[in-house]
């Protein structure tokens, strides 16, 4: 007795483990879930963080102003070892910038000085990514200079020698052919022709457009020289070109003169704009922001405007956009970035101030480390900054890797350059260097919550009848075929109905338009029409459809009515549209009709979403206990009474269940709006149109963006905001489940 | 063997077997029904008298629910079930193909063994099945909550919460006004289909009370498998076994002289 009270105690000890070791498995899984959830939050997080970081400025090297006379320009290479610095006195001296490895540069020494230009009389400087500077000297005459740079590799190191270059063979060109003094000098090139402008010494300015042209025989190039004079009279402050050689700007105060070039060098007036002294404040200075479309003006009570042209009524136009405010001391010096739309300022009191034009981002106003700043200069890589003060140098180390990305500007309108108007917009990429990408997430949330709308709009009314019907009038042995069939149709892959959608659905709603539109009306009305016929008929022939074979009446006539929308389109089409639906809507109607619209997405989404729709709220409904529809039926209630009045309320937190995690699913769904939408990141809900959703854009955009860049973070950022969508819909599901739960649960 | 105490209250005894159509409820003719192949009730014929309540014993699986259910047409309800035969109510067949059920059910009620009422308010549930009928008037709802509630002896009780949810009350409570909800629409008959087997002994008694006062107005129809409760309430029973009728007579006549050898050793607790 005792031995066997033993082995009974013995086995238990078995069993007591084994409900230990399941508790524990069962814990260890459900964390693990919720961990890698997690996981994935903090890892967008992680990649998105450091778009919202402030610029961090951090002091390199001090050293000596190298060489003579006063600063007219610096400017360093790509790798930021090495400056350049072009004095009033026609010397161009290259130093180092740090201590290198395997070479004995000390910061500020000298590497290289070059008398470029004798007893110079101006000085200008391109666009910074086009690298040229120009002397004006005696006579009229200019030189160009092109500080160059030589990598070697010598033992698997880089070895940087620089090298001065000259444009038009270091040759003096004739700016005025009146040979008069020029005062002031603007240069641009860009590529083949090159523009001057200039005021000479008698206050008058000029332009000399030496235009390229090519003979075909021995491919050299040849430079014609046009020139003109600008009818301005007066004391001029400021001459710029347009690196396109396409405009001169030329400032008087607070007077801008436009000057259109055209291809072969004639010049007309586009514009006189007189900026309005005591709106914005008395003119400082003035400079191009990078891609050259957007003036910038210092302002003497600290304020810097951006102007750029936008389409009017007299044609594009100048016009105030935005401004900063970049100190309370004038705004003496304006330094624009090489590719991105961000600019420096300096001001009279030797702050320094870092904005960016398109986020409207201030990202930086102070005395960087007390030090009272003359003038600035960025490196092409913008991750150095090189400060004159007095006699010293200051270099500095920057980051600012992501000042086109603010919350603001990613949620709100934005006025981009050439637009007529803040817009949202989302268009991250183009061909050219200096493009100002437009990061705004609207559009694309937009088009992800209108394809979900579409497609609830086919999915929901379909989902839930059909659910209904199968749990509540299908018989059960029709139901055990039916249901598995349907969820079966979950499993389909979306990739497989995106292409069907695209390729099949999109050109036969394109062909059928009429047709479908009917059938999409009709079919309903049919069916209601058919169940208004039924209730006349006599009661011994009702009684033969009862118990769920009424359907198997209505399938013939569905099919019927959706042959005859077919059948007669082309008719209807020919008859009421002019023979062509696309054309009619397009010229009659004004609306946009694309191919891949919102209707495809709305059917092949919507089909996508069914099953889920379906398999929760046909559970939900069948669930509903049979003591209340009984109890409902007892009391003389019709089986459709019973339905609306007892089965649908009871079973109201499944079935809201079910379209909350279709929305779900049809929010996060990819593969069918990439597929069978344009993928055109728009804001508009015209069904004829397409939409780019969230997730497509993803799945566009992430193979082609570069690994740490702001467009590869926003990327992040808008799967963030997918799956903050997604938690969302969620969460307020759930809660309102539980909320109907307790209110309508039954026992 | 258990003592059975019969009804002791006195109610002239009717000739069952002839009753004037007066005294008629329903009369079940010759009813068979068939669950697909097999057969549930076996030629039945049996009078309800009319303002009295008719218990049907029997042990589990003899078909007294099965028979209850017919009454309603219930069993429509279940796929595989086959009736023949005839249920008279007014001399009207409730199997004929131009009887509307809903309209026979609003008649019948029924009440279920498991209280279930819906989830909704107190009020909403004993407007039900006015509110099905197309009545939305306010005053004439509340004069048939009050009626019915005071009907189901619950109005004291709830009559403070009336827009509560219903789930809120006692099992004794929710089956009182699942009663409430049923005499609310003034069916002619009320089938109670084990009403009390899901209660405590004190709602149990309540509900008991509550039947004897229902007769009053309504014919009632009990289904029960505690003989003490039949011979408490009911004024007639019917012992039913294996899907036939073995005897149905007077309450007092069934248990206290039993003419069939089965009856008695039934309520002398031989098998059930």
């Amino acid at each position: 007795m005792a031995a066997s009270q033993r082995a009974e105690l013995g086995a238990s000890n078995v069993r007591l483990i084994k409900d230990k070791a399941a508790r524990w498995g069962v814990t260890l899984g459900g964390g693990l879930v919720l961990m890698a959830l997690l996981l994935i939050f903090f890892y967008l997080l992680y990649v998105v963080e450091p778009i919202f970081r402030g610029v961090e400025v951090e002091h390199q090297q001090s050293f000596a102003v190298p060489g003579q006379g006063q600063t007219v320009a610096m400017g360093m290479e790509e790798q930021s070892e090495i400056g350049y610095r072009f004095a009033d006195n026609g010397e161009l001296s290259f130093f180092a910038l740090k201590q290198k490895p395997g070479t004995d540069w000390q910061p500020g020494q000298v590497l290289l000085t070059e008398q470029v230009a004798d007893e110079p009389t101006a000085f200008a400087a391109t666009q910074p990514q086009n690298k040229r500077y120009a002397y004006a000297v005696a006579n009229g005459q200019a030189r160009v200079i092109e500080p160059k740079f030589r990598s070697q590799f010598t033992n698997g190191r880089r070895l940087t020698t620089p090298v001065v270059g000259f444009a038009n063979d270091g040759d003096l060109v004739q700016v005025d052919p009146q040979q008069r003094t020029l005062k002031q000098l603007a240069y641009e090139y860009d590529g083949e022709s090159q523009l001057f402008a200039a005021v000479t010494a008698d206050d008058k300015v000029i332009v000399n457009f030496l235009q390229a042209s090519r003979s075909f025989l021995t491919g050299t190039v040849e430079l014609q020289s046009k020139f003109a004079e600008l009818p301005i009279t007066g004391a001029v402050d400021n001459v710029k070109v347009t690196p396109d050689l396409s405009q001169v700007f030329v400032r008087q105060g607070n007077r801008f003169y436009v000057f259109g070039i055209s291809r072969t060098g004639n010049v007309s007036e586009r514009q006189i704009l007189t900026i309005d002294r005591r709106r914005y404040g008395d003119i400082t200075s003035m400079q191009l922001l990078a891609g050259a479309s957007s003036v910038l003006f210092g302002h003497a009570n600290g304020r810097v405007t951006q102007w750029f042209e936008v389409a009017g009524a007299n044609g594009r136009q100048y016009e105030y956009i935005r401004e900063f405010q970049a100190g309370t001391s004038a705004v003496t010096d304006i330094i624009a970035e090489y590719y991105r739309r961000t600019f420096y300022t300096v001001s009279a009191n030797g702050e320094v101030g870092i904005f960016h034009t398109t986020s409207e981002a201030n990202l930086y106003r102070e005395n960087i480390d007390g030090i009272k700043a003359d003038r600035v200069v960025i490196d092409p890589r913008a991750n150095t900054l090189l400060m004159q003060s007095g006699d010293e140098l200051h270099s500095f180390n920057l980051e600012n890797e992501h000042p086109e990305v603010t919350w603001s500007g990613i949620w709100q309108e934005v006025w981009y350059e050439g637009y007529p108007e803040p817009q949202y917009v989302w268009q991250s990429t183009s061909g050219s260097d200096d493009f100002e990408p437009k990061f705004s997430l609207v559009p694309i949330s937009f088009g992800t919550i209108k394809a979900a709308a579409y497609a609830m709009l086919f999915a929901v009314p379909i989902g839930l009848a059909a659910a209904v019907y199968t749990a509540y009038f299908m018989s059960p042995s029709v139901r055990k075929v039916v249901k598995p069939t349907v969820e079966i149709m979950e499993a389909l892959p979306t990739v497989i109905l995106g292409f069907l959608a695209g390729l099949w659905l999109a050109p036969l709603i394109e062909q059928y338009l009429p047709g479908i539109v009917a059938t999409i009306i009709l079919i309903p009305l049919a069916i209601i029409a058919f169940a208004a016929i039924s209730t006349v008929l006599p009661k011994t022939w009702r009684n033969r459809f009862t118990d769920g074979r009424a359907a198997l009446i209505l399938l013939p006539i569905v099919a019927f009515v959706g042959w005859l929308s077919f059948e007669l389109s082309p008719w209807v089409e020919q008859a009421l549209f002019d023979g062509n639906v696309r054309q009619y809507i397009t010229n009659e109607l004004g609306i946009t009709f694309d191919q891949r619209n919102s209707l495809v997405v709305g059917i092949a989404m919507g089909f996508a979403v069914i099953p889920t729709i379906f398999s929760i709220a046909e559970d939900a409904v069948f669930s509903v206990p049979k003591h209340l529809s009984n109890g409902s039926l007892a009391l003389g209630a019709t089986t459709w009474q019973t339905l609306t009045k007892v089965v649908l309320l009871t079973a109201s937190p499944g079935i809201f269940s079910a379209v909350m995690m279709g929305l779900g699913r049809a929010v996060g769904e990819t593969m069918i709006v990439l597929m069978a939408t344009g993928n055109t990141p728009i804001m508009d809900w015209n069904i004829f149109e397409g939409m780019r959703t969230l997730s497509a854009n993803i799945a566009v955009e992430m193979p082609e963006s570069e690994v740490g860049s702001s467009h590869y973070r926003i990327l992040f950022l808008a799967a963030f905001v997918l799956f903050i969508f997604t938690f969302a819909f969620n969460t307020v599901a759930e809660l309102v489940r539980q909320r109907l739960r307790e209110k309508y649960s039954s026992m | 063997m258990i003592s059975v105490t019969p009804n002791t209250s006195n109610v002239e005894s009717l000739d069952l077997a002839n009753l004037t159509p007066e005294q008629t409820a329903l009369e079940i003719r010759n009813l068979n029904l068939h669950y697909g192949e097999a057969q549930a009730l076996y030629d039945i014929s049996m009078n309800i008298p009319k303002n009295r309540v008719t218990a049907f014993i029997g042990p589990s699986g003899c078909g007294k629910s099965t028979l209850l259910r017919c009454i309603n047409r219930m069993n429509d309800l279940v796929e595989i079930c086959r009736v023949k035969g005839e249920i008279l109510l007014h001399d009207k067949n409730i199997y004929d193909k131009n009887v509307d059920v809903a309209e026979l059910r609003r008649r019948v009620g029924m009440v279920f063994q498991r209280p279930n009422p819906f989830p909704k308010s107190i009020y909403e549930n004993v407007v039900y099945g006015m509110r099905l009928q197309g009545v939305n008037d306010r005053r004439t709802l509340d004069e048939v909550v009050e009626r019915s509630l005071k009907g189901a002896a619950l109005w004291d009780e709830v009559k403070d919460r009336l827009n509560e949810s219903a789930f809120g009350l006692s099992g004794g409570q929710q089956q009182r006004l699942v009663i409430a909800r049923a005499i609310a629409i003034e069916p002619e008959v009320l089938l109670l289909d084990e009403p009390t087997s899901a209660l405590d002994p004190i709602s149990t008694l309540t509900i008991e009370e509550l039947i004897t006062e229902l007769k009053e107005k309504y014919t009632v129809v009990i289904v029960t498998h505690n003989m003490q409760q039949a011979a408490r309430v009911s004024d007639q029973t019917a012992f039913m076994y294996m899907g036939k009728l073995i005897e149905y007579a007077d309450t007092n006549t069934l248990f206290t002289t039993p003419a069939q050898k089965q009856t008695e050793d039934y309520i002398t607790g031989r098998y059930g």
